[in-house]
């Protein structure tokens, strides 16, 4: 069967025991043992739990019968691998990758690409639907607060429907609606909540559980296929026989849009909340109004480490070279530090919340930086993480002359 | 290719945050976050996110070095271990020493203290908890039964009111300061009692500036305020408490005016803070080497605990006496017994049934009965010629003690002198022998943080060319020594920790797998089945009769003070991006950042020496003297100056007064010593 673009199935692994055993149906497994036994990619880049499964970490596979120790969704994998690629891997100069990848990784990815600093004919995205992940501590008191179990006894979470559900080893489920575990400060991460990239529309593939009812309910993953690479991929992956394929129920699909715009919306309203229209957006309001947080700021340089776009050998804020504009060691240092940083990586920041998740000084950089970035699409017209235009602050956008 | 994720614990500070190294082909090639971690979930300071910098530098020692007519020579391991054994059994016990390294994981302190009692026979091993907590160990340990951090550093999340006095843990503890910031964003009122305008004062609610070394008096007015306002915690101190009288008519002198004579803490400002603090529902002590480092270190460690016995704040959430451990594994080097007065588990040396004990379970000969040298003492015992044998490992005094010049002495003075390490510090410089030894990243074991947290480190990577881990050097040198080869016959660290855990009561029931999860244990956990104590004193103090002790206390005021010829005080300090000087002005990121050091001096006494900031000036003691820039600030009292303590070439410590002891712990004092400060010649 040939494949398009923008074609939607019901996928599950046509091996029977990686359909039971795998999460609906085991097709995001097969697709990256597929790819890895086919030789169309030298190592896929995965997450697997570490310590336990609020523990993510980042898992380079070669060995196709590896993969399976990355299936399974991990709500507390809060990670963003775009940084793993640029950093750890050379930005696949040099390699074959796939990457699964949620939305933020996905946007990222994008954004590098254009950079060139990720090669993009190296590297196939397959992209997972997410809802929104959550930090593992606060997720364990969560469990103890809320549902009032063990945190160690936890096997499974999941979120559907607007209710985080949990599952313990006894068997037993609770669920709790999302927005009442935010409205207390649990829940998903703050950046997550105001994210309206669910599904990774940039990714080659976007694979998720919504949207697949009928006899296939909770036993078929869906895939969109999106780019001539995602096409190929599923196409070959069919071919030698490894997935089977079904068309949609088209109720299914009306489904899958339903929950998508019911999430975007939700987004819209956390993004309206976080940011209260104080700053309009002004890059000068910004600093007024974050002034405070920012004086909590240690110079710990872990919003630069941690953000996938700051990938500078030689960076503008250390203290290295060029004129004194940053003042060597001192604490906190001027508010030129992260209008600095912001003026650099801005305009391709995904609100991936890595910045925020390991700032000691608890600033709420992703909040800041998003808003700024919403102001970016506002003026410049640019939205970051697709395919189309090039970063405006980095490069001009000339348009191409029309050809002869 | 691979990329593998080595989940540890940082090697700089107490706080013991959880990180990643991040491994590929053989070499650690950067940290990332391990937000699972519950002591700083994912996030680091400076000194955490660059530590993997100094692993694979070049300068790492990599073979033994003999010293040859002044000069170094590479040597085997067999020539280097079979001449420093021939030398420890060359003298009597009691000229020898050994420095144990509070940054090495227990496994290797425990061996070490093992080595210096069982195979050569002596109880001369300290570290440098002497020189930052020790007052800490004795003061809490007198006044409730046990020396260490009460509660745990969550707790101060709970916390409605947190007084910091002589800690400044934005820069010092920055993961720990991340809980005060969280406290005070959940409504804590929080105060900070300093000479100096630190990052951490800048963030309170109330700043209380006051002269350096005036603590006793300041507490002690609290304490006089609380009382006279009825605001003392009657039931608690009926219930848990003894000796109160004695402090209640001590403490009656210290009328608020009587203290702002001293402290320069106006009155009304005490009586504010005192009613503030007793008022709290639930108010916590945080304090560090601000009120330690003086000698009467241990009476300021016992005036927190008397404002804590005097309100009831201890044993709750929210509330306790927390002081914050400086070296990431000085806790665990306190716990393994790297005193020259406590074996593991502050068993007393003093005591014979314990020592009586020990020599049967160490299988050897009787062990002395009598406390060993402190540091401070066996540097002196070096300079005059007594103690003749010196064994450090992973310290350096050269930096890190007081009064360079006599400790350099000391070091020249010695017999023979080996240093064990993993860079040519500036102590090493003076050995006869250096040995290579493993860094953190290179071995496993355990670190204990300040909050009595034992943890996991995990090996990354192998050590460089020859390098040995700590305990497997000692071992190799009890052999060539004749000691019982069963003694030292381990087959890995967690081999060693089997046996801590028979010796140690606190750490008994710390079994393999409860320490892989990454909350591991608190101690003391004394059986399997124990959780783990995160919180300490909940129903009783750790004395025996379980009642804690007020310990009235009269203000003595630092040793040395400003005087004619030497009219400024010094007060020594630690900065946010370096700790200590070996690894992280070896950290690029850390020495570009900072890349020497400076003196604070006050805007109005600067005008008053005729000095603008960064001019190179000359700070003068009785000890010695130094050239350093200047860094004029309004963020330090007037007629107090400061100097970072880590950079050799503008050495704090050249200045510092060694014979200014605490004569209860052996604490010098850091914190204040009198100066002079000049411009230099020909300079206008």
């Amino acid at each position: 069967m040939s494949i398009e673009v923008n074609d939607k199935f019901y996928a599950k692994s046509s091996d029977e025991a990686i359909a039971e055993a795998g999460e609906y149906g085991g097709a995001v497994t097969t697709l990256l043992k597929y790819l890895l036994k086919a030789g169309i990619v030298d190592a896929v880049l995965a997450v697997e739990s570490g310590a336990d499964l609020y523990d993510a970490v980042p898992i380079l596979i070669e060995d196709p019968e590896d993969v399976i120790k990355a299936s399974g969704s991990l709500h507390f994998g809060t990670l963003n691998l775009a940084k793993v690629v640029e950093r750890y891997l050379d930005g696949a100069q040099d390699m074959k990758l796939a990457v699964t990848v949620k939305g933020c990784d996905a946007m990222t990815m994008v954004e590098l690409m254009k950079r060139e600093r990720v090669n993009a004919d190296n590297v196939i995205m397959i992209g997972l639907n997410c809802g929104g992940t959550m930090p593992p501590v606060k997720g364990r008191q969560m469990m103890e607060d809320f549902y009032e179990v063990d945190p160690d006894s936890v096997v499974k979470e999941e979120i559907a429907k607007g209710k985080l559900i949990v599952e313990t080893e006894d068997g037993t489920e609770k669920e709790i609606p999302i927005d009442d575990l935010e409205e207390e400060g649990f829940g998903r991460r703050t950046n997550c909540r105001r994210c309206e990239v669910n599904i990774p529309k940039m990714a080659d593939l976007a694979c998720g559980n919504w949207g697949v009812i009928g006899p296939l309910a909770g036993k078929a993953t869906f895939i969109e296929v999106n780019s001539p690479k995602g096409a190929e991929v599923l196409e070959k992956a069919q071919e030698a026989g490894v997935i089977d394929l079904e068309a949609p129920i088209p109720k299914g699909i009306e489904i899958r849009e339903k929950i998508d715009g019911a999430m975007v919306r939700l987004a819209d309203k956390w993004q309206d909340k976080d940011w209260e229209d104080k700053t309009g957006r002004e890059i000068f309001s910004v600093l007024s109004e974050y002034m405070d947080d920012f004086s909590r700021c240690l110079k710990c340089y872990g919003c630069r480490e941690a953000c996938p776009i700051c990938y500078c050998d030689d960076c503008c804020l250390e203290a290295n070279n060029g004129p004194d504009w940053l003042s060597k060691g001192e604490v906190p240092p001027s508010p030129m530090f992260h209008l600095e940083r912001m003026l650099h990586m801005v305009e391709s920041c995904t609100n991936c919340g890595q910045c925020e998740e390991v700032c000691p000084g608890e600033i709420p950089l992703a909040k800041i930086w998003h808003e700024v970035n919403a102001k970016i699409k506002d003026q410049f017209g640019y939205t970051k993480g697709v395919e189309e235009g090039k970063p405006p602050i980095a490069y001009f956008p000339f348009p191409q002359p029309a050809s002869k | 290719m691979e990329i593998k994720y080595v989940p540890t614990i940082c090697p700089y500070c107490g706080v013991g945050c959880g990180m990643n190294l991040v491994v590929k082909d053989d070499k650690v090639v950067g940290v990332e976050p391990w937000k699972r971690h519950p002591v700083n979930e994912g996030k680091l300071c400076p000194k955490g996110n660059f530590c993997y910098e100094i692993i694979h530098r070049d300068d790492r020692l990599t073979t033994p070095l003999i010293k040859e007519n002044g000069e170094f020579r590479e040597a085997s391991w067999d020539e280097a271990l079979d001449l420093v054994a021939s030398k420890l059994k060359a003298y009597d016990p009691n000229e020898i020493g050994f420095f144990a390294c509070a940054r090495s994981p227990n496994e290797n302190i425990y061996v070490n203290q093992k080595f210096a009692r069982v195979v050569v026979g002596t109880q001369n091993i300290d570290h440098c908890a002497r020189l930052c907590h020790g007052p800490t160990v004795a003061g809490l340990a007198a006044s409730f039964g046990s020396g260490a951090m009460t509660n745990s550093y969550e707790s101060f999340e709970h916390a409605d009111l947190i007084f910091s006095i002589g800690a400044n843990s934005l820069e010092a503890h920055p993961l720990v300061g991340r809980r005060l910031m969280r406290a005070k964003a959940n409504g804590a009122y929080f105060i900070v009692a300093d000479p100096r305008y630190t990052p951490t004062a800048k963030q309170s609610d109330q700043y209380v500036p006051f002269k350096t070394g005036t603590d006793v008096a300041l507490m002690n007015a609290m304490m006089n305020v609380i009382i006279s306002e009825g605001l003392e915690d009657k039931e608690f101190i009926e219930k848990r408490t003894k000796n109160y009288e004695e402090l209640k008519e001590l403490v009656s002198k210290y009328t608020p005016e009587m203290a702002a004579e001293i402290t320069q803490v106006p009155a009304d400002v005490i009586r504010d803070i005192a009613i503030k603090y007793a008022k709290a529902d639930k108010a916590a002590i945080v304090y560090s080497l601000g009120i330690t480092e003086h000698s009467h270190g241990v009476d300021n460690v016992q005036q927190t605990a008397n404002l804590a016995m005097l309100t009831g704040n201890i044993g709750r959430l929210g509330t306790g006496v927390n002081p914050l451990r400086g070296q990431n594994n000085v806790q665990g080097a306190c716990d393994m017994g790297a005193l020259p007065s406590d074996y593991p588990g502050y068993q007393k040396v003093i005591d014979e049934d314990i020592s009586e004990r020990f020599t049967v379970t160490w299988e050897c000969k009787d062990l002395v009965c009598t406390p060993g040298l402190k540091i401070p003492e066996m540097i002196d015992s070096a300079a005059k010629g007594d103690l003749k044998v010196l064994y450090i490992t992973g310290e350096d005094p050269v930096i890190s003690d007081p009064d360079t010049n006599h400790v350099e002495e000391a070091l020249n003075n010695l017999d023979f002198f080996v240093v064990q390490d993993i860079f040519m510090t500036d102590t090493a410089k003076f050995a006869d022998v250096v040995l290579p030894a493993a860094c953190w990243a290179e071995q496993e074991g355990t670190f204990t943080n300040g909050e009595r947290r034992v943890q996991l480190i995990r090996k990354a990577v192998d050590p460089p060319g020859e390098a040995k881990v700590d305990w497997e050097i000692y071992g190799e040198l009890a052999k060539r020594m004749g000691a019982n080869p069963e003694a030292f016959n381990y087959s890995s660290a967690q081999d060693i920790f089997e046996e801590v855990r028979t010796v140690t009561p606190q750490y008994a029931g710390m079994n393999r797998e409860r320490l892989e999860r990454p909350e591991a244990l608190h101690w003391p956990c004394p059986t399997e089945e124990h959780p783990g104590t995160a919180m300490m004193h909940v129903e009783k103090f750790a004395h025996p009769d379980g009642l804690g002790i007020f310990s009235p206390l009269e203000e003595q005021g630092p040793k040395e003070v400003p005087d004619e010829e030497y009219p400024l005080l010094l007060t020594t300090t630690r900065i946010l991006f370096h700790y200590h000087a070996a690894m992280t002005r070896r950290a690029d990121t850390l020495d570009r950042e900072v890349p020497t050091g400076y003196v604070e001096i006050n805007t109005e006494d600067a005008e008053e020496l005729g000095i603008i900031n960064n001019e190179k000036v000359k700070v003068k003691s009785r000890r010695g003297e130094i050239e350093i820039p200047a860094r004029v600030t309004p963020d330090i009292l007037k007629g107090i100056v400061n100097i970072p303590m880590h950079f050799r070439e503008c050495s704090a410590n050249v200045l510092t007064n060694a014979s200014a002891i605490d004569p209860r712990s052996g604490m010098p004092e850091y914190k204040a010593c009198a100066v002079s400060i000049a411009k230099m010649e020909g300079s206008k």
